[in-house]
């Protein structure tokens, strides 16, 4: 009968996802298996390379002479890195809560939106105070525009995995919209808003790097003091590991739920307006490239972990900008670092598993 | 003539053996009672005959043959379908596809009409209606349970075993089974029923076996031949009464009160439970204990009347709250309500009343350290995940953080479930000791010779209604009289 069974031997609800996310036993694992992964990813990228005619080692040389042989490499290098950083804390925070919200993208435009919104068509403020208002607004919009999906899960119990994704097509359109019609710059031929002027994002001095990079480098130590120091993080935790657990004796998970969400939009929204103040300087149709769903990618390659998320962002963008400049030298399809990074998710996922075999399952 | 034997089953879950040389003989036309309080081993019994488990010792013949190999597969060609407690159809698929799902008419998913007809000619075959073209989800809970019975008939079950069936039906639709079942066998079927409850043993089964703690205590007798006390004799024992030989304080004042509090099963239900006293409740699963179990530990409110502790409502979905308000909860399953069970020991002491700022890591450990020491938690130390601590140690860990600050009010649901004698009997101590130094407890057991020795007064819950307060010495017959006195009509 039921009661001669322990409950600890009851695995808790879990979906594929949620097995792949809590990583290995071991410690050793955690690391090996996302390194592993990288290299193996390299290697048959490589071999992908050497079918197409380039000698790959030529060709990986060039790709680590990109980032590291000249100085706009590192630059260049450290600036992608800046948004994929503050999403990936975004996103690791989420799923270290078990919840899988995938609309990162949406949040990111819709931060960047609003943000320039303000800075462009608001209130002429003085420079300093323009970039600060427009930096709240953004983290404001993010936030909110996450919280809908959190609402909609509290309200009608919509799954958040399918809701975060349709506002990041909602977000979209908006971005669409509003370059065309809502705060377009006027004397602009091309659909675009106006630049943001005064509320840009210096560079750190001495270098070519925006501000917004600092940013980021500091949030990696504030977020894990947050997750490590304070009941918020506690939550998290316990509501990753077990909502009804979190709900008998912490907090009502629905709340927990859409702090975390909430969290997870700040940093997108931030994101999507550093982004904005810092390289674009104005919004333009192209201003979605998809880093909201690269930041799933960095998020889960970091172990969750903020150092972790940092690391992952900075190989994934060493990644994008080495190729770039491979590719001015060899005929490489420029959707070959598109693939390695494909590659980089399959190993690692299966990586995960294999370290898992029966025999050394979790209890 | 003889549709199942089984002789000499053996099975055991860990150390515990859940059958000990168990024998029974079912006969085809017959509607045999598998009666037994919970954990007495029934479900487990039949699971070994519908192939969803396998003894460790014994053998199973079926229509004469011994049966080799234990899978669902290989019993269900030789006839045997169960029913279990818990649905296994498919919620958004029709009537007609779950059959299909069962036996597929072939390769391809059947059309809507020809998935439907098949529901149809069943249904009416068998008397059992089922809407056929909903999906299963917008069946009521006795639809189900006829779509279930259907699908174990549409694959020629010659022996059906319901588990519990009644538990989830109103009383008409109970009848209704009952009397399917008697069909079933009259067209030549062998049926079991699985119960706890005397009232539908009578009225429906022709012969008894009765299980006790793994053993058969009463082998397919006549119902005839018994009365309700007799088999709720059977079900619970004769051993004599130990009491709990505790001096209740007198003019003691009122803790928690009860005003009508009713929720789901539980029908609306008065109490009053006094500083210092332990209030068992007994009673089989499904009777109302779980509801109130959540009253009282405010997970979910009450839909009438009202639950308060020294006069304050108890707080709904507020935990801290309720843990400051000296509410401790000892829930039924621990990892579910209790333990988180990938965090660490050191943690799990934390949930509910850590500060706002969470010292280092090594310093909360280092706290953990002197309260582990206290309760005897054994199993690694602070650091290691509360998942790998064995049951006993887990339970010391839920107690040690629950009975902390000297509860008002304890809520303990079988809290020596599953544990080693050693750590239960710690663990009652402790309860008992909590209770001494003022607190209300309220302790839902399973075993009756446990609430015999903790508890000051004794309710049984049957079919969501208390009885009146049973005292020292119990009544040994009496209660378990009660206890099987559910869906009584």
């Amino acid at each position: 009968m039921t009661m001669t069974r322990d409950p600890a031997t009851v695995p808790a609800p879990d979906g594929v996802l949620g097995r792949v996310l809590r990583g290995p036993d071991s410690r050793a694992a955690s690391v090996a298996v996302p390194v592993g992964a990288v290299l193996a990813a390299l290697v048959v990228g490589g071999v992908l390379m050497a079918v197409e005619g380039v000698a790959p080692l030529s060709a990986y040389g060039e790709v680590v002479l990109g980032v590291f042989g000249r100085t706009r490499g590192l630059i260049d290098t450290a600036v992608m890195a800046t948004p994929l950083i503050l999403l990936g804390l975004g996103v690791a925070v989420a799923y270290r809560a078990r919840v899988f919200t995938i609309g990162a993208e949406g949040q990111y435009i819709a931060g960047a939106l609003a943000g320039t919104a303000w800075a462009t068509v608001g209130p002429p403020l003085p420079g300093l105070l323009l970039l600060v208002s427009g930096l709240a607004v953004a983290v404001l919009t993010g936030a909110a525009w996450s919280g809908v999906a959190a609402w909609m899960l509290a309200r009608f119990g919509a799954s958040v995995v399918i809701t975060s994704l349709l506002l990041n097509y909602v977000a979209a359109a908006a971005l669409a919209w509003a370059v065309r019609v809502g705060i377009r710059d006027p004397g602009s031929f091309t659909p675009q808003s106006r630049p943001l002027g005064a509320a840009a994002l210096p560079d750190i001095p001495g270098t070519g790097v925006h501000l917004g990079f600092l940013v980021a480098l500091l949030a990696v130590p504030a977020l894990a003091a947050v997750l490590r120091r304070t009941r918020f993080g506690f939550r998290v935790e316990v509501l990753g590991a077990h909502p009804e657990v979190l709900a008998a004796t912490e907090a009502r998970p629905a709340r927990t739920r859409l702090a975390v969400l909430a969290l997870a939009g700040a940093f997108a929204g931030l994101a999507g307006f550093v982004e904005v103040a810092g390289v674009t300087e104005r919004m333009t149709p192209a201003f979605a490239t998809g880093y909201g769903f690269t930041a799933i990618i960095v998020a889960l390659l970091g172990r969750l972990r903020p150092v972790g998320v940092l690391v992952a962002a900075l190989l994934l963008a060493g990644l994008t900008v080495g190729f770039d400049e491979a590719e001015r030298v060899f005929i490489i399809p420029s959707t070959t670092v598109g693939v390695i990074q494909a590659l980089i998710v399959v190993f690692f996922v299966a990586g995960d598993a294999l370290s898992r075999r029966p025999g050394r399952r979790r209890r | 003539m003889i549709a199942a034997a089984l002789h000499g089953i053996r099975r055991s879950f860990g150390s515990a053996p859940a059958l000990d040389g168990v024998d029974l003989e079912l006969r085809a036309g017959e509607v045999h009672a598998l009666l037994g309080e919970n954990g007495a081993g029934k479900t487990t019994l039949m699971r070994i005959l519908a192939g969803l488990d396998r003894p460790d010792e014994g053998t199973v013949e079926v229509a004469g043959q011994p049966i080799g190999e234990f899978s669902p597969r290989a019993l269900r060609e030789r006839g045997v379908a169960m029913v279990q407690q818990h649905f296994t159809l498919v919620p958004t698929l029709t009537a007609g596809e779950n059959l299909a799902l069962a036996r597929p008419p072939g390769r391809l998913r059947p059309g809507a009409r020809q998935a439907k007809r098949r529901v149809a000619e069943l249904a009416e075959r068998y008397g059992l209606p089922v809407r056929a073209d909903v999906p299963v989800e917008r069946l009521s809970v006795g639809e189900e349970q006829r779509l279930e019975i259907l699908r174990a008939l549409d694959a020629d079950a010659r022996l059906l075993i319901l588990d519990e069936p009644t538990a989830v039906l109103v009383d008409s639709e109970a009848e209704a089974l009952l009397r399917t079942c008697r069909a079933l066998a009259d067209d030549g079927r062998a049926v079991v029923i699985i119960t706890h409850r005397l009232a539908e043993v009578f009225a429906g089964c022709d012969r008894v076996t009765v299980l006790r703690r793994g053993a058969v205590v009463c082998a397919g007798e006549p119902v005839a031949d018994h009365d309700r006390a007799s088999l709720a004799t059977l079900m619970v024992g004769t051993a004599p009464t130990a009491s709990s030989g505790r001096q209740r304080v007198p003019g003691a004042q009122v803790r928690l009160r009860l005003d009508g509090a009713a929720r789901g099963r539980l029908q609306p239900l008065d109490l009053a439970v006094h500083a210092g006293e332990v209030l068992g409740v007994a009673g089989v699963d499904g009777n109302g204990q779980a509801e109130l179990e959540e009253l009282l530990a405010g997970i979910a409110a009450p839909e009438r009347g009202a639950v308060t502790v020294d006069g304050e409502p108890v707080p709904v979905a507020a935990p801290r709250e309720r843990v400051a308000g000296g509410i401790a909860y000892v829930p039924a399953d621990r990892y579910r309500r209790a333990l988180a069970g990938p965090l660490t020991v050191a943690d799990n002491l934390e949930l509910g009343r850590g500060p706002r700022h969470r010292p280092p890591a090594a310093r909360r450990q280092a706290r953990a350290e002197p309260v582990l020491a206290e309760w005897d938690v054994r199993g690694g130390g602070p650091a290691v995940p509360a998942a790998s601590l064995s049951g006993g140690n887990a339970q010391k860990l839920v107690l040690a953080r629950e009975l902390a600050g000297g509860p008002r009010l304890v809520v303990a649901a079988q809290p020596t479930r599953g544990l080693d004698p050693e750590a239960a009997r710690m663990i009652s101590e402790r309860i008992l000791a909590a209770a001494a130094d003022g607190a209300a407890v309220v302790w839902f057991g399973a075993e009756l010779d446990e609430l015999f020795a903790v508890a000051d007064r004794l309710v049984v819950l049957a079919g969501g209604r208390a009885t009146e307060p049973f005292t020292p010495p119990y009544d040994r017959g009496a209660v378990g009289l009660a206890m099987a006195g559910g869906h009584a009509s």
